[in-house]
């Protein structure tokens, strides 16, 4: 992955040399360990339970969720790119209410939730992963909020 | 849903899921909780985590940048702003880590104390003031940040490294929060 794909600069239209680059260069470790974590999350060596289209459509939903319409684009263009999951089963119905929930009421959250989840055919393992992939697109949402101000700034 | 107080005290967490066990963990595993805080071996949050040994790998390097590299925003108010955070997502566990830290640098233990009783807008100094309202904003509102946002950190003396440190900090207890609250749940300590 070179440095012009990367996708937080993309979105928040950092230029290449402008003074938001150069404030991104600043952090490597933030801008390397940002799209790594995408690109785990998103598009793994391994998806063990959560099959890559599922993975870009719980991203599609937290980005929705959240109002931004740049990461909404983004993931419906990755979702539209990978075999549609299946709509309308009891499991993705659960995925998607749980999805809902640690995106805008995560305080609401109990183990009774993760259980429901198990008995959908979720191991623990696909549950971190689920938890991961939300959390890290609200994360995702506001770097890209954040820096955005900075690169859209009118400049004397 | 049992309601705890917020608090400086130190606070457990229990997980709600079977963890990793350190002593069958795979090299992998071992590698990422080694990448985590010293104490990750034996964290049932890390142990946890480390069920996707791919996102951890990740995710404990880009939080220690987040909050330790050095220069930048001071790291004290990287606390304060997670501690903000915390407050507002309800994490209980998150804010008694992250308000120690704060105390602990900053030998005031007050701060957080009075942001506890009287919450988010409790008297604070200009800068620390201005931390907390762009925690705020960002954290309730992300799609509602605007350009006066910028111009408030500036008049408080924030310089654009140190913005782009604090929208990380911020960004990155949106996260963490979520981990903290939907895999598991704060204990009293044993």
């Amino acid at each position: 992955m070179t440095a012009s794909a990367d996708l937080i600069d993309a979105l928040a239209g950092i230029e290449p040399g402008s003074p938001t680059a150069a404030l991104r260069e600043r952090r490597p470790d933030f801008v390397r360990y940002s799209q790594g974590s995408h690109d785990v999350l998103l598009a793994p060596a391994d998806p063990a339970g959560v099959s890559l289209a599922e993975r870009a459509l719980i991203a599609l939903r937290v980005a929705t969720i959240e109002r931004s319409d740049a990461l909404a684009a983004h993931y419906r263009a990755m979702l539209g790119g990978r075999d549609a999951p299946t709509v309308g089963t009891p499991r993705l119905q659960a995925l998607l209410e749980h999805v809902e929930r640690v995106t805008t009421a995560p305080r609401t959250a109990t183990k009774t939730h993760l259980d429901d989840l198990q008995s959908h055919r979720f191991s623990p393992r696909d549950l971190v992963t689920i938890a991961q992939l939300v959390a890290f697109v609200t994360y995702q949402v506001r770097v890209v909020a954040g820096l955005r101000l900075l690169a859209q700034e009118p400049r004397a | 849903m049992t309601e705890r107080p917020f608090t400086l005290d130190p606070v457990e967490w229990a997980a709600w899921l079977p963890t990793v066990e350190a002593a069958t963990a795979t090299p992998e595993q071992l590698a990422a909780l080694d990448k985590s805080p010293a104490s990750a071996r034996t964290s049932p949050y890390f142990l946890t985590l480390a069920h996707d040994v791919a996102a951890l790998a990740q995710r404990s390097p880009l939080f220690n940048a987040v909050m330790y590299a050095s220069g930048g925003l001071p790291r004290a108010e990287r606390e304060l702003a997670t501690v903000a955070v915390s407050y507002i997502n309800g994490c209980v566990y998150c804010a008694s880590v992250h308000a120690r830290r704060f105390s602990e640098l900053t030998k005031k233990p007050e701060i957080i104390q009075r942001l506890y009783d009287e919450g988010l807008g409790t008297a604070l100094e200009p800068r620390h003031r201005a931390i907390v309202d762009y925690a705020e904003t960002l954290t309730r509102a992300p799609d509602a940040v605007t350009d006066a946002d910028l111009a408030a950190l500036r008049t408080a003396g924030l310089t654009d490294p140190e913005i782009v440190d604090l929208t990380h900090a911020i960004a990155m207890f949106a996260w963490a929060n979520r981990l903290m609250l939907t895999l598991g749940e704060p204990i009293d300590p044993l």
